[in-house]
């Protein structure tokens, strides 16, 4: 157990920024993910070509996307923070426009109908209807950052990747593991927590039944 | 209190609405009717502008409606669809009050409003005022969907087939409580519907619209007495001859799902499909085809053994009955005897089917109250 002695309060600090580049780059990329989502599913004809161009843009390795942005910004966090938001915007993105186009027309006809905006209609009515698609693209972007967020240490960021890279470079399993085993526990956790939120943001009248 | 004045609606070079002009008075329930496709659900969509005519005036309470902002036009005119549409994510009480909030009601007053309404189609508030549309019957559902769009009271109520998608019991006593509902709120109602039966029920006055026009604007009796077009007048039989009896035949009546065998199956075979099929009884035919007998379960153990064929066992000769025969005659004979079931035969003596207790049931509530399918 010496080897958790010597690396303790390294870990703890590892984790720490681990989890903050985790949460600051996914909430991030949700917010800009929910308001691009709305904004594509008003014009859903446009969508059609413009979500498939972004899903492309999404099978570009991690590594490549850090290691350019890391040439124009240099060594900073904004650097990591800003590349993974990007790669939390797509599911986060995706979910929403469907969870939006999935709404069923009846529903916006009798908001219509009753006399509701276009934003009372999308606020109270379609948003919430939307929710439990969200919810399901915010587990993915969260489980999805967690996981890339050990590219951090390739340009020297810190986080749990640290241990992995010195014990890839060191051939030395004890530290792959003591990098991989947090960041697997943060994933499960934070997904955990998500079924949380699902729990309260989902409205109640979409779970219940006679 | 409704004017259209030359009214032209156009998708393509499908005409829509052509050259549509008719007046509805306040306080009349006018029925729209035709054929999928006449124009009927577009006429309702424009009077609240969901549809926007190419051509021509709508005038709403003598106000030109092209000049009014939809959606407080809309906060002033009831709306109901078929689908229902209640939102999920709100309860009953919400759904109900979407549009008072939007009128800035206070919310003792949308509870006041809510709980007077539900009474008057007999639901408890206590019960469903905060439950979910998910937690309720079509049939309930469809009540709510009615009572939200009478909630701020608006003068007019618009009503795109609202018991289309109903069965038939239920369809009939939402009926009778919009019927009840009318006559209590004088409102003014346009209402859609391709049943015949429904609009004459309903109406103050028909609509009868094809291809974009005008056939005929009478009163149900008027239309009855003199149907403007062949096509109005089949309308109208289609939707009498069902509700009349005494013509119906065995034949409309009988199920034809029945388990027949020929007389020389084995006896084991005939035990084997009853088990299978959960029934105690066989028809029996002939080489021919047509019908020898019924045997049953009782009849095969009091025959003692399992070998042999069917034919070893003497058929007990079943009540039976023709197709054309007329219906009441055969629930007569079905009363009459402690035999379970009628069997139909066809001219030929060929089976034809069944007439039991329960398919009598069914076909009643069929014929009464329009198509179980």
């Amino acid at each position: 157990m010496s080897y958790l002695d010597t690396y303790g309060p390294q870990l703890m600090k590892a984790i720490q920024v681990h989890l903050f580049y985790v949460l600051s780059s996914v909430l991030i990329g949700f917010v800009i993910a929910i308001i691009l989502g709305i904004l594509l599913s008003r014009v859903p004809q446009y969508a059609k070509i413009i979500m498939p161009l972004l899903s492309i843009f999404q099978t570009i390795p991690g590594i490549v996307f850090i290691g350019v942005l890391f040439l124009y910004l240099g060594m900073i966090p904004a650097t990591v923070i800003i590349a993974l938001a990007v790669y939390a915007i797509f599911p986060v993105l995706k979910n929403t426009y469907t969870g939006l186009l999935d709404v069923k027309p009846e529903y916006i006809e009798a908001a219509k109908g009753c006399g509701m905006s276009k934003m009372q209609t999308l606020f109270e009515v379609e948003l919430p209807l939307a929710t439990p698609s969200i919810i399901t693209g915010l587990r993915m972007s969260t489980i999805y950052t967690v996981s890339w967020s050990v590219l951090a240490a390739m340009i020297g960021l810190g986080g749990l990747g640290e241990f992995i890279y010195i014990g890839i470079a060191s051939n030395n399993n004890f530290l792959i593991l003591l990098g991989a085993i947090p960041s697997a526990l943060m994933a499960i956790v934070l997904s955990l927590l998500i079924d949380v939120l699902r729990r309260v943001v989902v409205p109640k009248g979409l779970k219940v039944s006679k | 209190m409704i004017r259209f004045e030359n009214v032209r609606k156009k998708y393509g070079d499908t005409v829509i609405l052509n050259n549509l002009s008719f007046n509805i008075e306040p306080g009349e329930f006018v029925v729209l009717i035709g054929p999928s496709g006449c124009g009927k659900t577009t006429t309702l969509k424009s009077i609240n502008r969901l549809i926007t005519p190419d051509e021509g005036k709508i005038f709403v309470n003598g106000n030109d409606i092209s000049e009014s902002n939809p959606v407080k036009l809309r906060r002033k005119i009831g709306y109901v669809i078929q689908q229902i549409g209640l939102f999920p994510n709100m309860t009953i009480e919400q759904n109900i009050g979407i549009v008072p909030k939007r009128l800035k009601y206070s919310k003792d007053e949308i509870k006041k409003i809510t709980h007077e309404l539900m009474e008057m189609v007999d639901m408890s508030y206590e019960e469903y005022a905060h439950k979910y549309p998910s937690e309720l019957s079509g049939g309930q559902q469809q009540r709510i969907g009615v009572l939200r769009a009478l909630a701020a009271s608006p003068p007019i109520v618009l009503m795109d087939e609202p018991f289309g998608a109903l069965d038939p019991m239920t369809r009939s006593v939402l009926q009778d409580e919009i019927v009840k509902l009318h006559k209590q709120l004088k409102k003014t109602i346009v209402f859609v519907t391709h049943d015949m039966n429904e609009a004459l029920d309903l109406a103050d006055k028909i609509i009868f619209m094809e291809k974009g026009e005008i056939v005929q604007m009478a009163t149900p009796d008027e239309m009855l007495a003199n149907p403007a077009t062949p096509l109005i007048r089949d309308f109208m039989r289609k939707s009498s001859s069902s509700s009349d009896f005494s013509e119906l035949t065995a034949g409309d009546f009988m199920k034809t799902k029945f388990f027949s065998v020929y007389k020389k199956r084995s006896i084991r075979e005939c035990t084997d499909l009853m088990a299978r099929q959960h029934i105690d009884s066989l028809l029996i035919k002939n080489d021919d085809d047509t019908y020898a007998g019924v045997i049953t379960i009782q009849d095969i153990k009091k025959h003692g053994t399992s070998s042999g064929i069917i034919s070893d066992i003497t058929p007990y000769q079943n009540i039976t009955s023709n197709v054309l025969e007329n219906a009441k005659e055969s629930f007569d004979k079905l009363y009459a005897t402690t035999d379970n079931y009628v069997v139909v035969l066809k001219n030929d003596n060929t089976i034809a089917g069944i007439v039991s207790k329960t398919s009598m049931a069914t076909a009643m509530a069929d014929t009464l109250w329009g198509d179980m399918q």
